[in-house]
């Protein structure tokens, strides 16, 4: 699943947010969680519309539960140049426990109550 | 018959998923307790399908609550069904009426209701409840009230 880079502007911090990501354990069974990532621009950003598609994508995917958040991380970090990206991933819990994946920079994230909360 | 007889799923060793939608999935036990009413609710937080028309995926809440008569959901098997909807291309208002049909075929509850609080799409998110009663007068006038006062506090999901 390709990412088309966009020219935006050097030094635009940039944060992304879906309740909506889905793929499936080792089990078959899917995992449900919300993703969050955050980077710096060193001029360029990706195609929101691709990565969509791309998140979209995961739902037919078999992971450890352990690599989603590097999954992610790569796949921005192989598109485009940027600093301090961070991706963290909070899942569901499956028996009990649940899960929060992270990698490269950390932040603290901002839960919302629904998708048009501001700030 | 006892409960471990009923069930196939629940408490097997090796759980099969599957991704194109199965009501034959869902199992039922027997109602306990079938000389008192009481309510159940099954909150399912993980609910996913496709929109029909762009195979874009939708994911929303089902609330299901109803009074069991002689039989009932076992939830394992319906957590199996709901998840057999991730690759299956219905509306919402479909989706919420197509369950809420499998249910009562497999229960004949006294009463049903489900609620679908879908996400957004298109800054619009939909909301359909499905209602089931038996003729009985007592869960007639259940089914009359809860109809009439459905929306009455709207919820908000997304």
């Amino acid at each position: 699943m390709h990412l088309s880079k966009i020219e935006i502007r050097e030094g635009t911090r940039v944060e992304f947010h879906s309740n909506e990501l889905l793929f499936l354990a080792s089990s078959g069974q899917p995992y449900r969680g919300s993703l969050y990532v955050k980077f710096e621009s060193l001029g360029e950003s990706f195609d929101t519309v691709d990565f969509k598609r791309y998140i979209t994508s995961l739902r037919s995917s078999t992971l450890n539960a352990e690599d989603i958040a590097y999954e992610i991380y790569s796949k921005i970090d192989e598109t485009i140049e940027s600093q301090n990206l961070g991706v963290v991933v909070d899942l569901s819990a499956r028996g009990g426990l649940a899960q929060r994946l992270s990698f490269g920079e950390e932040f603290v994230v901002t839960q919302k109550n629904n998708i048009f909360q501001v700030g | 018959m006892n409960r471990e007889e009923e069930l196939s799923q629940l408490g097997a060793g090796q759980t099969e998923y599957k991704y194109s939608y199965d009501p034959k999935l869902l199992e039922s036990f027997e109602n306990a307790h079938q000389g008192n009413d009481y309510w159940v609710t099954l909150n399912a937080d993980e609910f996913t399908s496709l929109c029909p028309i762009t195979n874009q995926p939708d994911f929303g809440t089902l609330i299901i609550n109803y009074i069991p008569d002689v039989k009932m959901v076992e939830s394992k098997s319906l957590k199996l069904y709901l998840f057999s909807f991730i690759n299956n291309g219905e509306f919402h208002e479909d989706v919420v009426n197509k369950i809420g049909k499998d249910l009562v075929e497999l229960m004949e509850p006294k009463y049903l209701e489900i609620v679908g609080l879908f996400y957004p799409r298109g800054n619009i998110s939909i909301h359909p409840r499905f209602f089931y009663s038996t003729e009985d007068e007592k869960y007639k006038k259940i089914h009359e009230h809860r109809f009439l006062n459905a929306n009455i506090n709207p919820q908000r999901v997304g």
